[in-house]
Formats: C-alpha cells, structure tokens, sequence
C-alpha cells in the first residue's frame, strides 16, 4: 500500500496527547488513517469527540489476517460535521484479546460492536449488551473470520431448530 | 429472562408483522399502552453478503449490492462502483456520471413514493398507496426500459455503465418529471392538510440533533432534526457539485417533520434530474479501465447519500480479484438503532408509526 | 373564524376526498388483467435464457467458450463440449442452465462474444419442481412454454 504521511492539526493532536500509542499516521488515496495501540482507541475516540469536532462515529468494523500478530484489525471510521471530514482509526486485537468498548463516547457503537463480536467472535470489555445481534444467540462459530468456509454453518443448531440435516 | 415487574407486560411485535416491513421483531416491555423498552430481535434475513464478497470478483459481487436495500438497488449499485473505483484510481466518463445521477435521483423518488404509501397505509390512510404505486410504476418503467430489470437493476458497472441510453430516455425522463410535482402537490393534498394525518403524527418519535449524532443517524430521520446534512452538498460524487438544489429540513424531528422533509426531497430530486437530463454529454459511457478488474492492495472507505442515509463501502484489497474485506455501511441499520430512544415512552400504536417514518428495509438492515 | 368554519364543515377532509373522486373515471385505470391480458416488457428485459440457434441452418451459435460460466456470480451454467478432430474446434453438446438460482444479473449475455446467451422478454417460468428449473440445452433453445389459458 503506497501511502503518504498524514500531516496536520489532526495527527499532532493525536501525537501530542497519546503519545507513542500513535503508531501510524497516512494517507491512502486522500483519506487518512491513524494506527493506535488498541488500549488508546477509546481515548482518542473521547479526545477526536472533545477537541476536534469528530462526532459522529460512522462505522466500526474489523478485518481478519490469520497470518499477522495480533490477527485482527479493528476499524473505525469517524466524520465530523464542523470539518466536513472523514478519518479512519485502526487498531491491532489478539485473538481472545478484549478491546474497550467506544459505547459510553459513541451511543452508535452498541450495534456496531455486537456485530463485530457475532461475526469476528472479538469482544469488547464493558458493553452494556454483548449479545450476538445477526446470528442466532446459541450459533457457534464466527462466520466473518477467514478459516470460517462459505458454505459452512453450525450444523448442531441447523438440525436442533430447523429439523433438517443440513442447510444445503 | 429477567424477571418482570408486576405492572409490566412484555409484546412481541414481529417478526410476521405487516407493519415492520419485512421480518423484524421487536420485544416491547409495555406499562399499560406505554412502552417502557424496546429489543430489536434481527437478523432473521441475513445472508452473509460480506462473506459473499469474499468469495466473487469485483465484477461478480455488483448484483448482490442490489440486494441489500432493494428498494434503492441503483443506490446501492452506484456505491459500490464508486468504492470500487476509488480504490483503482478510476472515474467515471462525465457522460456515465450523468446517467448515473439521473438513474439515482429516479430510485431516490421510487424509494421514498413506496416509503410513502406503506407509511400511510401503516396509519390508516388507504388511498395515496394506489396513487404512489402508480407514479413508482413509471420510474420503474424507465429502470426497465434502460436496463431490463424493475427493482434489482444491476444498472451500473465499474469504470461506468453496460448499456447505452435508450431511444427515447430523455423524453421519458422529461415527461416523468413535468407531471410528478404535481402528484407530490396531490399527495399533499390528501395527508398534509388532513387533521387526523396531523395530529395523528406530530410529536411522535422525537428525536433531537444531538441525539441523531450520538447514535449516528443520518438521512432524513437527521434533516428532520434540523441537521442540513448531505453527503451530495458535504462530499459531492459523481458530479452533484455541478447541480442545483437545496436540502430539505425541518426543527422539531418528529414523524411528521420526516414526512415533509420526504416529500420536499422528491421535489429536489426532480430539479436535479431536469437539470441533469437537459444536457447529458456525449463520450463513451465507460472509461478505460482494465478488462479484469484487480485494484492494488489497499484500503478505501466511499460512501453516498442513499434514500435512507449515508450508505458506507469499507473494501480492503490484496491485490487480487477477489475482495479481501467488503464491509457495507447499511444507514438502516444504523438508524434503527434509534428506535428505542424514539419509542420510549410511546404508545404501541406510535412504534408503528415510528419504524414507518425510520424507513428501514430489512434487507440491508441483515444483509 | 375562518378557521373554525374550515374545521366545522370538515374542509380539510373533504379536500382529499376530491382529490380521491377526481381518480374514479374509469381512464384512469392502470391494472392490468393478467393473465387474459400481457404485459409488454421492455427490449432489454432480463427474463429467462435462450441458447440462440442459427436461422436458417438451426445450428447452435455457442462457440463453448465457457465464458458465461466463468462470469456468472452462482456458477449455475455448466458448458459440456467435445473437441471435434477434423475442425479441431469445440462442438457443443450440453448445456445447463439453473434458473432456481439465477438472479438475471445478465453477466452471463454481456460475456457471450456471439450473442449465443441472451437474456429474453419470456418471464412466465415458473415450474411445478426444482428440477423444472434446471434447463437443458433443448430447453434452452426452445425456451418457455407457459400454459395458455382461455379468457
């Protein structure tokens, strides 16, 4: 990925108060991104909020590489309506790793974040409610993670309530 | 289970119920004819599109985009190609652009003509559903005409579009527009004079600005809240920054503001494609892109103002022709998260009106 | 007072109303008596595929270059070819097609580079089975053949 760095008020705030959590700073295609240490995610979320304006949490989602340490990558993807910009925030998580939970910055994150836990299994520490929110509650498996086959299911559940042997 | 107050009752609202359009289920914890909590219970749709992503090319996976929020499939469509070709450093032919404004402000007022009727059907006024079918009909029609198909279109492609317009588009378009502002008027007549229609809806669902932005709400349900916010005037794509036309607010962010709000942006609409239509230009309606479509590794986050908010495209490339990570931004999704503030307190017969005025489609609430 | 009178005598309710009388003539009637009456769908509907044969000869255009069943999202089409000694070209001899699981993308004609695949303007393909939806390749050719019923 040829990315530039990113220079501006953003990046020396972020810098400026997290300190060496700041692990990345780019540009790709003209949108920025910042790699923070996971347990810095959640104060940069509450400082982004405060000081700069980014009030408005868009998206979280996560990526999984199984061949990297630590295997996930947590993405948030925040806008603020003063400045009219849009700026991505990611952190690394270990499998079985907890991250912190953005719900008491962003009312927005509760969704988001249960549906990173049902499809990528990562829980967050501290949500008000961490049920799976798409799949059933009694699913094993997490269907999002990259061993997790296209037309695989869970095959107990599949026959326990639906009554077929498979939902193929 | 936990256990219930002696006064509270619990209501499973759905997931069969012809009110929360399509299969969601809510349980309500009730006081009486009050709500005093709201669970959303999803998922009953969930196809696994991200995983789907995974596993076509680029090219393969536009259909299933459609499939996510079918009453805005070009919406969809026009998101993903945009995030597509973001990330190969590709745009559009200003010709493409055009066509793809016109087709999109078309299914922005398909979308919101069912919203319309379905929501007032919900509340008990029969009649503007067979009036908004009929006028959706006609954009359909053209969706048919330009593409062959009526609701999944697949009507665009990466780098611009497959089909050349039709003979004929442009007066269809024309003709379609010259007389729907005064069904919009028509509409009016029937719902926004009407008493029982006012005080049936205002004051229901209030949700504040501040509120909207905490969870993260946009689309109508925001403007409604006095936000003029829109990804077409914030971030312009695909050539908005060219047209003329206002976003539509209200104040006071009930059921009733988001149905003017609605309404307004139907009229806004038209004045985008009458001016887009005028004058489309000529040149090839697809850039010269690679015939296989293989972006570099690399990352890019594009979104687009669909009919129900900002609709997101998150795709992580490795290089290959198939997408490593596709994550969609659904705004149902997100904006029906405000359900249980909007709900709280409110009579039964009020979520009804409430999940109505949200405008989800479950399809791209579960994807 | 104006007020009052308008909301007395139900004004605003009886402009809808017009507005409801004002769509009762019988112009106005947009439904269609399917299936006694067609609809006509537009030149480039997508509806069910035909394998187009030559006019005149009655040979199959398919040059089985098995490129609708790379582009097509569910891989739903499956080319059966020989390879033929003397023209050294491949001759076709099946090919099926599952309409339980085609969504009418239309990846399938835009990759055809002989206009053999094509997307037609038949929609009446509904079928009794699952495996009425599997076509063939004389099926494919023929294409469908929905029950008439008398008006």
């Amino acid at each position: 990925m040829a990315t530039v760095p990113w220079e501006g008020p953003i990046p020396d705030l972020l810098r400026a108060r997290l300190g060496a959590s700041v692990l990345e700073t780019s540009l790709y295609l003209d949108q920025p991104f910042a790699v923070l240490a996971l347990p810095a995610m959640v104060p940069a979320l509450e400082l982004l909020r405060s000081e700069a304006g980014f009030d408005y949490l868009v998206d979280i989602t996560a990526v999984d590489y199984p061949k990297r340490t630590p295997r996930f990558e947590l993405v948030y993807v925040l806008y603020s309506y003063g400045r009219n910009e849009r700026i991505r925030l990611k952190a690394g998580v270990a499998l079985g790793e907890k991250a912190p939970s953005a719900v008491p910055v962003h009312l927005g994150a509760n969704w988001l974040e249960r549906e990173v836990y049902d499809m990528f299994g990562i829980e967050f520490a501290g949500h008000p409610d961490p049920r799976r929110i798409l799949m059933p509650e009694e699913w094993a498996g997490f269907p999002l993670r990259k061993d997790y086959g296209i037309v695989e299911m869970d095959n107990r559940w599949v026959q326990a309530n639906l009554g077929i042997e498979s939902g193929q | 289970m936990t256990a219930l107050d002696s006064n509270e009752m619990v209501l499973n609202m759905g997931p069969q119920h012809p009110s929360t359009h399509g299969v969601l289920r809510i349980v309500l914890k009730l006081d009486g004819e009050r709500v005093t909590s709201t669970d959303c219970i999803i998922g009953y749709l969930h196809r696994g599109v991200e995983k789907i992503a995974e596993n076509r090319t680029y090219v393969q996976f536009a259909p299933y985009v459609d499939r996510m929020d079918y009453l805005a499939a070009v919406s969809n469509g026009l998101g993903y190609c945009l995030a597509v070709e973001k990330l190969m450093n590709a745009v559009a032919t200003p010709r493409a652009q055009a066509v793809r404004v016109i087709l999109t402000e078309l299914n922005r007022i398909a979308s919101h003509l069912l919203w319309l009727g379905t929501h007032a059907l919900d509340i008990g006024a029969i009649t503007p559903l067979f009036y908004t079918l009929r006028e959706r009909e006609a954009v359909l029609k053209i969706f048919e005409n330009y593409c062959g198909a009526r609701l999944t279109t697949h009507a665009f492609r990466i780098g611009g579009l497959q089909y050349e317009l039709y003979d004929g588009f442009e007066k269809e378009v024309e003709s379609f527009c010259g007389q729907f502002l005064a069904k919009v008027d028509e509409y009016e007549e029937l719902l926004s004079g009407n008493r029982i229609w006012r005080e049936r809806l205002r004051g229901v669902g209030v949700i504040d600005a501040e509120t909207c932005k905490r969870y993260g709400v946009t689309g109508p349900v925001l403007r409604a809240a006095g936000v003029a916010w829109d990804l077409r005037k914030a971030q312009p794509y695909s050539g908005y920054e060219q047209y003329e036309f206002d976003v539509p607010t209200r104040t006071s962010g009930d059921t009733l503001d988001r149905y003017f709000v609605r309404l307004d942006e139907m009229r806004q609409s038209v004045r985008i494609i009458q001016q887009a239509v005028a004058n489309i230009p000529t040149g090839p309606i697809m850039a010269k892109i690679a015939k296989v479509v293989k972006p570099p590794v690399g990352e890019a986050y594009v979104s687009i103002e669909a009919p129900k908010g900002e609709l997101g495209y998150y795709i992580v490339s490795d290089g290959t022709t198939h997408p490593y990570r596709l994550r969609v931004r659904p705004p149902s999704f997100v904006n029906l998260q405000a359900l249980g503030h909007m709900a709280q307190g409110a009579l039964v017969a009020d979520v009804v009106a409430i999940i109505g005025t949200i405008d989800i489609v479950l399809g791209e609430v579960d994807r | 007072m104006i007020k009052f009178l308008r909301s007395f005598l139900l004004l605003d309710l009886l402009e809808g109303l017009w507005v409801t009388f004002r769509h009762q003539s019988p112009s106005q009637i947009e439904t269609e008596q399917y299936p006694s009456e067609r609809p006509a769908v537009s030149e480039r509907y997508r509806g069910a595929p035909r394998l187009n044969v030559h006019p005149e000869t009655q040979e199959t255009l398919c040059i089985s270059c098995n490129l609708c069943a790379v582009a097509c999202p569910e891989n739903l089409i499956v080319v059966g070819s020989v390879r033929n000694p003397e023209t050294k070209r491949k001759d076709l001899v099946t090919f099926t097609y599952d309409l339980s699981r085609c969504m009418f993308c239309g990846l399938c004609e835009d990759a055809c580079p002989v206009d053999a695949l094509e997307l037609t303007q038949d929609f009446e393909i509904a079928s009794y089975t699952r495996e009425g939806l599997i076509w063939d390749r004389q099926a494919l050719e023929e294409g469908p053949r929905p029950t008439q019923y008398r008006q």
